[in-house]
This record gives C-alpha cells, sequence and structure tokens, in this order.
C-alpha cells in the first residue's frame, strides 16, 4: 500500500522524469540542428561532385583524359572496345558532334578543347604513328601539326584562348615540352 | 641605274610572300622555358598554360622526384609554389585564366589526392580521398569554377566533375569580372 506522502513523492519523480525527458530531447534537437548547421557548413567547403553527368559519364563507359574548358568538357571515351573523342556541353549536360574529329582506326591519345568549343587538339595513333592534329568545329577540318625537329606527341593541352598548345614530345630518348603557337 | 629600284622591289615582293607563307603555315614552334633556370637535358612532362598563356607548369625530376615547376613565359623565370615543394610524385598540373590557381595530385600516405594552391592568398585545398577510386589525372577549369578528375576504380578508368564554385572564388580573363 503506498502512503499520500509517498504517492506525492513519485508524481513529483515522474513530472521531474517527464520533464527531465523533454528537456533532454530539446537539447538533443538543438544539438542536431547546430551538428547539421555545422555539417552543411562543411559540405559547402568540399567540392560538389556534379551527381547527374557523373552519372552519365559512369553510364557512358570508361572515361580518360578529361579537359574542362568554359562550359565544354573533352575527353577519351571507350565503350564496345572502341576510343573516341567525346565533346560534351556541361550546361545542357550532353554530347555535342565533333563530325570528322573520329576515325575507326585511330586510336586517340591525349585531347585538350579551348573555352569556345571551338578548337580541340588531338593525339592519335594512326597505322602505328602518333600524330597531332587541331580539328575546327565550326569548320569540321582537321589539320595535322607538324613537329620540328621531329618528335613523338604523348601529351596535349590547349591554352583556354585556343591560341597555343603545350606538348609532351619523346625526342631523343627525352620527355620534352614544346610551346606552339596557332594562328 | 634603274636595275637597284627592281631588285628592290623583286626583294620586297619576295619577303612579303615568305612572311604571309609564314603566317598561312600552321604554327611558329618554341621551346618551353627549359634551357632557363633549369637544365636543357632534363626530362619534363605533363605541362600546362594558364589561359592568358603567361605561366607553364610542369614536372621534372628534382633530387629524384617528380616536382611540379611554375615558370614565366617567355623567360623562364621560375615562380617559388608555397605549398608543393613535398608530398612527391607530383602529377597532372593545371592552371587557371591567370595562373592564381594551380591544381595538380600529390602524394598523401599511399593515395595521390588532389589539391589546388591559391597563390593569391597562399593557401591550399585539399580535396578528399574519393574512398577506393585512385586519382591518375586532372584538369581544372580555367576560371577555376569547376575541376575534372580521372580515376581508377574497380580496375575502370572513369572521369568524375566537381563544381567548386562554393571554394573559389573565379579567375576570369582579364576585363571580365
Amino acid at each position: 500500500m503506498i502512503s499520500p506522502a509517498a504517492t506525492a513523492t513519485t508524481e513529483l519523480t515522474w513530472r521531474e522524469l517527464a520533464w527531465r525527458r523533454q528537456a533532454r530531447q530539446v537539447a538533443l534537437a538543438t544539438a542536431g540542428a547546430v551538428l547539421g548547421l555545422g555539417l552543411s557548413g562543411c559540405m559547402g567547403a568540399t567540392p560538389v561532385p556534379m551527381g547527374g553527368l557523373n552519372r552519365q559519364l559512369e553510364q557512358a563507359g570508361n572515361n580518360r583524359n578529361p579537359s574542362l574548358a568554359g562550359r565544354w568538357l573533352a575527353l577519351i571515351n571507350g565503350r564496345g572496345g572502341r576510343d573516341q573523342v567525346l565533346l560534351l556541353d556541361l550546361d545542357q549536360q550532353r554530347p555535342v558532334p565533333v563530325p570528322g574529329l573520329n576515325r575507326p582506326d585511330a586510336l586517340p591519345i591525349s585531347v585538350s578543347v579551348d573555352v569556345s568549343g571551338d578548337r580541340i587538339v588531338l593525339i592519335r595513333q594512326l597505322e602505328g604513328r602518333s600524330e597531332l592534329v587541331l580539328y575546327r568545329r565550326s569548320l569540321q577540318s582537321l589539320q595535322p601539326i607538324a613537329m620540328a625537329p621531329p618528335a613523338v606527341p604523348v601529351a596535349v593541352q590547349l591554352r583556354a584562348d585556343g591560341r597555343e598548345l603545350a606538348l609532351q614530345v619523346s625526342r631523343d630518348g627525352l620527355w620534352q615540352v614544346d610551346l606552339i603557337q596557332l594562328p | 641605274m634603274q636595275a637597284k629600284p627592281l631588285l628592290a622591289l623583286v626583294g620586297a615582293l619576295a619577303l612579303t610572300t615568305l612572311t604571309s607563307c609564314s603566317n598561312a603555315g600552321l604554327l611558329s614552334r618554341r621551346p618551353a622555358a627549359t634551357n632557363l633556370g633549369l637544365l636543357a637535358a632534363e626530362q619534363r612532362r605533363d605541362p600546362a598554360l594558364s589561359g592568358d598563356g603567361r605561366l607553364l607548369a610542369s614536372i621534372i625530376q628534382r633530387g629524384g622526384k617528380s616536382t611540379v615547376v611554375l615558370q614565366e613565359q617567355p623567360g623562364g623565370r621560375q615562380l617559388a609554389l608555397k605549398h608543393l615543394r613535398s608530398h612527391q610524385p607530383h602529377r597532372s598540373p593545371a592552371l587557371s585564366w591567370n595562373g592564381r590557381y594551380l591544381a595538380v595530385l600529390i602524394q598523401q600516405g599511399q593515395h595521390p589526392i588532389a589539391v589546388i594552391e591559391d597563390r593569391l592568398r597562399g593557401t591550399l585545398l585539399r580535396l578528399p580521398p574519393l574512398g577506393d577510386a585512385m586519382p591518375e589525372a586532372l584538369s581544372l577549369a580555367p576560371d577555376g569554377r569547376r575541376l575534372a578528375l580521372q580515376v581508377v576504380q574497380g580496375g575502370q578508368q572513369r572521369v568524375q566533375v566537381f563544381d567548386l564554385t562554393g571554394l573559389l572564388e573565379a579567375d576570369p580573363p582579364a576585363g571580365r569580372p
């Protein structure tokens, strides 16, 4: 049998417990909110993956040798046993046509695009030889670029304005860098 | 007596023709600033020009380690990099328009990670590792707003693109906001 005094004490205890529980919940909620805010602040300080684009790229097969400039991303895509250059419009998140750039008998090695998306330089292997070419999308033209003294092109980067390229070559057993002005 | 003006005219015509032929030709090559301040015969790879063409980043062997160097063009004067003297091997540098940002892969422990040195503020931004995806190469958009990483994951080569707009101020071409 519980005495009235004991009942009052018990009610007080239950009220106290309930209050404490509520206080704990408020504290947890506050801490969660603070942590959430803190985390979102931290998340703002990390690079944000471009989810939709990255998913598209993953579905497109193997990709390598990315080159970013302005709204353009050029890369070498391998699918179905064939490697080819893809040019993607990042604003539209879709590939744009590059007629005449890819050949079924050529293996692309290195690619770079300028900020206008018009000029693309490409090193490709064709009939067992590596060659450097300049593609103009507006003209759909492909023009070989000679190297003097002769060298084997290995990697290329086009300046953002498309007026110059930096080229890694193999020459006389050395890796060297040439800068080539384009008209 | 009139042979001299005729010769001069022919010479001028020949020079004009040569010049126009030279302009019509695709390229004029100049070696990068290899001979200026650095050994001419050394190995150099992974070249990257800034958008304005005034800076060249490349990878050379320094003390047996692949190290990124930054040089003015033309001339070849080497510029100091505050944060990129260790954590070799370095790979795949990229520069923004005015060369404010230099992105490069460095070695952190067993894994390569991408970092971006802000030469204006003297800070270094480290991009967190991407789990089991190993970065192999990168490309920084000239304005510094995006970064593309080539990674190997599960035997597959993939390209992932990141938005950096919350992290870096833009480095636009001169005269643009």
